[in-house]
């Protein structure tokens, strides 16, 4: 039993840092942020190239067999740049989802692993399917906040109800538009489906077995979304670190006074405990666990990383004083997006009344 | 990383559950739960005898290498010792400070002499030891230390002069490791050594100190002239600082887990007491004993990762205070899950004495082995780089 990363795993986490230091760098990552649709095609085809969208899937499929704790390491570096690519709509949330209803289009995670950018489009304000004379569906609905929706290649249409449905659609099919963000490195669209019709193949899975899948899917995606956050927090201790470290007040920089060195590390204490959540959760996950095990420890990862880049980012804002408060200093960018994953992925009361629920209301 | 045990580990676990549902029966069962001195129930002779039914069996030294007595088990095998020996409601460890902090450092520093003499009487249950740290005017600054001690040399004897300070168990203790100030005149960590101290002589007084717990856990300890042999300093002369950080960095070793495995057991008496008053209903509380479960797991995960990395990494550096403050918010949600029976005492209610001693015990967790405010400088200066704070001399 131990939770170091081993040699495959150090050296997929060091390729990784390496190769956004280089591809992702502050001024390519602005220039992603305030560009019409937030999108850096030239960083996703390098990334894909690299081969992470296939980082978790087994080797037999053509994977590198990372399994879920790769997926955290690339999340995880992902997050410190703020990376304005699909990773994780697509090769950690919709292929999670693939994977969870038993994979039944192989074609669809194929094209994930080679690219082809798979959004899942959930919480619509209405939305509904029905059977046609010949055979097929016809869908209606409206997603009204979509995240990555613009980039996308094709979606996984999420038809909540009685008996849910999932169906796939080509982008092309639905009418996508864009929204305009507060955290502009993670677009949303909203999307639209107005007499879509798909043929039956396109009904993935439904019922009990997809609430299954999603509750699955759920926890896998917000231990991934867990190690984005980590990053997230990663990054703004280090830029509060080396500001503090230059800035002089009173005669002396700022590092060195008591009140500044001591929020730093409660900082460092907040980021290295979520990442050992991370890292145990994901390496939990890998580990076929009961669906309570792993919601349990999902909780644990998302939530602690939650708590993490909170603290890490507001004191990154107050640390930098006056400058921390403009648009120039990357900071905000960090705040903003932390803020947009942190509802994306659940508040972490809800997650926290789930493991209430395990831990005080079931049988003793 | 891997988190699934071997199939030789998994028997392991259960030869280890076996053996402590064997034995901790008869006289012992009486020291089920018990955390130690202290501990108005607590029986110290009897936890000797238990700590000797322990060595008979092996299970004191299991971390040590073979060559210096011990089983030599890797750091899984040892993980599940702990953990299955808290479960079991294994006592606290009287002779802890000696097996897992004193020995390792003996192993490491002590001469082949020292080690066949304290070595044996370690791991058998024979032999206790104390630490003798911090004084009146050396806590967080500890190397403002002003025990002395002088070579006599017509006798070959260290002559010990000074006041130790909440020196955990030294009433229990046959020996003490006492840093002092071994040359005279000497500043901060220059000139101290560590020496080896008999506790039963005529120049040495320990005194209980109650807690607000209202047990006496720990002592202050008087040197009045106290003796022991020229030969027993550990490491050089005038280099105990090193030695004695050296130790503790033990302290934050393997033994951690076994501490988690009775943490899980007092967040388990929080649940249940919150289920049986109606606590478990109130939606705030609810939020509170998830978030201390989620925490604890993520503890285990942390040593887990700082001990598979062997222990030299900034994680290393955030494990104490993390803990710390994480029993210590346990020992609130305790005190808040019991309400209003959380101020009343009932000797006959075993489950509410033990979390009324969480809240008030886990004070100390956020004081002893570096303060807060001690663990932060920490964080800040050795992983994370920052200036360090500025020392004025004595």
């Amino acid at each position: 039993m131990d939770l170091a990363l081993d040699d495959d795993q150090q050296a997929i986490a060091q390729a990784a840092a390496d190769f956004l230091a280089e591809a992702c760098a502050a001024p390519a990552m602005r220039a992603a942020a305030d560009s019409a649709d937030g999108m850096d095609r030239a960083l996703w085809q390098g990334i894909v190239e690299q081969g992470w969208c296939a980082v978790a899937a087994p080797e037999a499929e053509g994977g590198l067999g990372l399994g879920e704790v790769g997926l955290a390491l690339l999340a995880e570096q992902l997050g410190r740049h703020l990376a304005g690519v699909p990773f994780f709509e697509s090769a950690i949330e919709a292929a999670a989802l693939l994977r969870a209803c038993g994979n039944p289009e192989p074609a669809l995670l194929a094209g994930v692993a080679s690219g082809a950018v798979l959004v899942l489009a959930a919480h619509a304000t209405h939305a509904d399917a029905s059977t046609t004379p010949a055979g097929d569906w016809r869908l209606d609905g409206t997603w009204p906040q979509v995240p990555g929706a613009a980039w996308a290649d094709n979606f996984l249409l999420l038809i909540e109800g009685e008996s849910p449905r999932l169906f796939w659609v080509p982008a092309p099919e639905l009418a996508v538009e864009p929204l305009a963000m507060i955290d502009t490195t993670r677009r949303s669209a909203s999307v639209h489906a107005h007499a879509v019709h798909v043929p039956a193949t396109a009904l993935l899975a439904e019922g009990a077995a997809l609430r299954t899948a999603l509750v699955h899917a759920r926890g896998l995606a917000a231990i991934a979304l867990a190690a984005e956050q980590v990053g997230v927090a990663q990054q703004c201790l280090d830029l509060t670190l080396a500001y503090a470290a230059q800035r002089m007040q009173f005669g002396r920089p700022i590092a060195s006074f008591q009140a500044v060195k001591h929020r730093c590390a409660q900082m460092l204490v907040a980021i290295e405990s979520a990442r050992s959540a991370v890292y145990g959760a994901a390496a939990v996950a890998d580990a076929a666990p009961e669906a309570t095990t792993l919601s349990f420890h999902a909780a644990e990862a998302w939530c602690a990383a939650c708590d993490a880049v909170r603290y890490a980012a507001q004191e990154a804002i107050q640390l930098h004083g006056g400058v921390g408060y403009t648009w120039e200093v990357d900071v905000q960018r960090y705040f903003k997006r932390a803020q947009a994953n942190r509802v994306r992925g659940g508040d972490p009361s809800t997650w926290r009344e789930r493991v209430a629920a395990q831990l005080l209301d079931a049988a003793p | 990383m891997n988190l699934t045990e071997t199939p030789e580990e998994r028997t392991f676990r259960a030869e280890v559950q076996a053996w402590m549902a064997a034995h901790l029966t008869g006289e012992f069962a009486a020291l089920r739960g018990c955390h130690g001195p202290g501990e108005e129930r607590f029986d110290a002779a009897l936890a000797k005898r238990w700590e000797q039914e322990l060595a008979t069996a092996g299970w004191v030294g299991i971390g040590w290498p073979q060559a210096a007595g011990g089983a030599g088990l890797p750091l899984g095998k040892q993980i599940i010792f702990h953990e299955e020996y808290v479960r079991a409601g294994g006592p606290g460890r009287l002779g802890h400070i000696g097996e897992q902090l004193f020995a390792p450092t003996l192993i490491d520093f002590g001469t082949p002499a020292q080690q066949a003499r304290f070595l044996p009487g370690i791991r058998a249950g024979r032999e206790y030891w104390a630490q003798g740290y911090s004084e009146p005017n050396a806590g967080s600054d500890l190397a403002n230390v002003r025990t002395r001690a002088r070579l006599d040399v017509e006798r070959g004897e260290w002559v010990i002069d000074g006041q130790k300070v909440w020196t955990s168990w030294a009433q229990e203790a046959d020996w003490i490791f006492v840093l002092a100030r071994t040359e005279e005149g000497s500043q901060r960590h220059h000139g101290l050594s560590l020496l080896l101290v008999p506790l039963h002589q005529p120049g040495v007084t320990v005194r209980p100190i109650r807690q607000m717990t209202g047990g006496a856990e720990f002592n202050e300890v008087f040197f009045d002239g106290a003796r022991t042999e020229g030969s027993l300093h550990l490491g050089p002369v005038g280099e105990g600082w090193k030695v004695a950080m050296a130790l503790l960095g033990y302290e934050r070793g393997v033994s951690t887990l076994g501490q988690q495995a009775q943490f899980r057991h007092e967040l388990d008496l929080v649940i249940a007491a919150a289920r049986a008053n109606g606590a478990a209903q109130d939606p705030v509380l609810r939020q509170r004993i998830a978030d201390a479960a989620l925490r604890l797991a993520t503890l285990r995960f942390h040593a887990l990762r700082v001990l598979g990395a062997g222990g030299a990494s900034h994680a290393a550096y955030t494990a104490k205070y993390a803990w710390s403050n994480w029993r210590r918010d346990l020992g609130q949600l305790a005190a808040d899950v019991l309400g209003r029976a959380g101020d009343v005492v009932r000797a006959d209610d075993a489950a509410r004495t033990r979390l009324q001693q969480v809240w008030l015990s886990s004070r100390a967790d956020t004081i002893y082995a570096g303060t807060n405010e001690i663990q932060l400088n920490l964080i800040a200066e050795r992983a994370l780089g920052m200036p360090r704070e500025e020392r004025k001399g004595p």
